[in-house]
């Protein structure tokens, strides 16, 4: 489904990602852990295409398509969804507008039908009712106002409306309780443990990992992928650090 | 007209203006042919239609305002210019315009016209005013508003002309406790000079005075407006929100004046400019001058572009980066507008703004 060759990536004419390579093949969960500074982050951008992280070399292709090619509208009417490790407050803009307008303008890209007031609505409310979030926060501006944890949920409630075919989730687990690490946890695995899609967790504990079992564990250090292994690796990773594994 | 004597950008209250065209358009011919104007009607209630500045009486029903010789002058620059025919509203103590708003619809078909106007109202009436302009021309309009105890007046204005000139003069004066709500959407293609004098004349008198411009190619919108307070506990409120695209610019001056005798007033300005290009010119220009001791006065003033983050943000869930900009700058316009306290006008005026980001974004 997703296959990162020789990825090699600047931001502000510094070098980040250096030569990182990695496949997923649909039905899998693919768990990226590093410490900070190793490039986490930069490589979820650069998958979904935020201006100013520029590719230098190698390639990503998403379901057979170049996927560096296409703008970050289009990686999302593709399938890929970015999970937001902060996720932006938009004030004036309601969750449900941005959402509606955000769905439709990618069924409408990929040639579908946009979906009525009254079908999204029922999408959205089952979302919002799975992940513990209220259709009147919904209907709020979007993020504006939300405590940390809530804006991850939201974060896990777009996920479910848009029913992407691949994942990227920068560090979702950061500042959510244990209540709400279950919850979103439970979301993830309901919205995207299905054979035809994938995710790709970016994380820097253990602890997510608990509630949504990795097939693949990646360690990610100074720009490439220095060791992969199964779910046991996340364990030894949070017993021995990084630092051993790293070196 | 013959010679038309206008004030030079040297003079520090129009310095940002751009006069320049209305020596052609004064010259110019309307054609007075006036297209489909039904679009442009948003409730049922009584609705007027100006054609080049005359009452076109068969597709209008005036209900309460009387059109003819209007009792009002100004020494204003542009609006000294508006004298002869316009229109009058008088409303009665404890009276009520019908429900709804009362519409006026001024078409410029490529001439100049000039209107004065004159709204009084007496002890604890109510109406509700809404103004639309149209077409290609110069329209200049004076209004001479008179509230009395506890009156309310609630006006929106529309620019949404095709190209020319709007110039607007308000000169108002409230009594005690009277509210006047004043809105202003620019989301035309012509210039505009939007003046206004408000006189907070008795105790506890209200005035919002605001709205939002949207300018783009080499258009320019240009607000002045003088908010004094007279007598105390008056409360008033500017809320400015300018957008400039392209190489067009958008200037808002507008000024608080605060009397000696004017103790606790409560008096505050938003001026926010948000720039769609780099090459656009966004000018604020909040001014305080305060003579009380006793008084609360905010102002604050802003320029910046579209949230990068907030962009890709949306960009990143599908939405395109047209649609995104145009979201995000309706966001940004969205407190000016929601100050209409009428749904069905608001709703209306929300339209003709995603109408102008639909079109140029």
């Amino acid at each position: 489904m997703l296959k990162i060759e020789n990825l090699h990536a600047d931001v502000d004419g510094k070098a980040i990602l250096k030569g990182l390579s990695l496949t997923i093949n649909p039905g899998e969960i693919h768990a990226i852990m590093g410490p900070n500074g190793a490039g986490k982050s930069t490589l979820s951008y650069v998958l979904a295409g935020r201006p100013g992280y520029e590719v230098t070399d190698g390639s990503v292709t998403f379901q057979g398509e170049d996927l560096l090619d296409k703008e970050p509208h289009e990686r999302a009417a593709a399938g890929v969804f970015l999970g937001f490790q902060y996720p932006v407050e938009i004030p004036g803009v309601s969750n449900v507008q941005f959402l509606r307008e955000a769905l439709n303008a990618q069924r409408r890209l990929r040639g579908e039908e946009p979906l009525s007031g009254g079908d999204f609505l029922k999408r959205a409310r089952a979302q919002a009712d799975a992940l513990g979030l209220s259709m009147d926060m919904l209907k709020r501006p979007v993020n504006v106002g939300f405590s940390g944890g809530e804006k991850k949920r939201n974060e896990m409630v777009q996920m479910g409306i848009i029913d992407p075919t691949l994942a990227i989730l920068d560090e979702t687990d950061s500042g959510l309780d244990i209540d709400a690490l279950r919850t979103v946890g439970h979301g993830i695995n309901t919205i995207m443990r299905k054979p035809d899609k994938a995710v790709l967790l970016i994380t820097h504990y253990q602890r997510l990992l608990d509630y949504v079992k990795p097939d693949f564990v990646h360690v990610l250090a100074a720009g490439r992928i220095v060791r992969t292994g199964g779910a046991d690796l996340a364990l030894e990773l949070e017993r021995e650090g990084y630092g051993a594994i790293a070196a | 007209m013959s010679v038309l004597t206008l004030p030079s950008t040297r003079e520090e209250a129009w310095r940002w203006s751009d006069l320049s065209g209305l020596e052609a358009l004064s010259a110019a011919h309307a054609t007075g042919v006036a297209a489909d104007l039904d679009s442009h009607w948003i409730g049922d209630g009584p609705r007027l239609l100006f054609v080049d500045g005359r009452l076109d009486a068969g597709r209008s029903r005036p209900g309460p305002v009387t059109v003819g010789t209007v009792d009002a002058a100004s020494t204003h620059p542009l609006a000294r210019l508006a004298g002869g025919d316009g229109w009058t509203l008088a409303v009665h103590k404890d009276g009520a315009t019908p429900p709804g708003a009362i519409e006026i619809v001024h078409v410029a078909t490529g001439g100049a016209s000039h209107v004065p106007a004159r709204i009084v109202m007496a002890e604890d009436a109510q109406a509700s005013i809404v103004e639309t302009y149209v077409g290609d021309g110069w329209a200049n309009r004076l209004t001479r508003i008179e509230l009395g105890r506890s009156a309310r007046l609630m006006r929106a204005i529309r620019l949404v002309q095709g190209s020319g000139f709007t110039s607007l003069r308000d000169e108002a004066v409230l009594g005690a406790g009277a509210s006047l709500v004043t809105t202003i959407l620019g989301a035309g293609a012509g210039g505009s000079r939007l003046d206004a004098f408000v006189t907070l004349d008795g105790a506890g008198a209200y005035a919002e005075h605001g709205g939002a411009l949207l300018a783009r190619d080499s258009q320019r919108h240009d607000a002045a407006v003088v908010v004094r307070h007279a007598e105390p506990e008056g409360t008033s409120r500017q809320l400015w929100r300018a957008v400039a695209d392209d190489q067009a610019t958008t200037s808002m001056a507008a000024r608080v004046e605060v009397a000696r005798d004017a103790q606790k007033t409560d008096g505050e300005q938003s001026l926010r400019g948000l720039m769609l290009k780099r090459t656009a010119t966004v000018n604020l220009k909040p001014e305080l001058e305060i003579f009380a001791d006793d008084v609360k006065c905010a102002h604050g003033a802003t320029v910046g572009e579209l949230d990068a983050q907030a962009l890709f943000y949306m960009t990143s869930r599908g939405i395109t980066p047209d649609r995104a900009r145009a979201l995000l700058t309706q966001a940004f316009i969205a407190d000016a507008l929601s100050r209409i306290g009428d749904e069905p006008v608001r709703d209306a005026f929300q339209a003709a703004a995603e109408a102008w980001l639909e079109e140029r974004i």
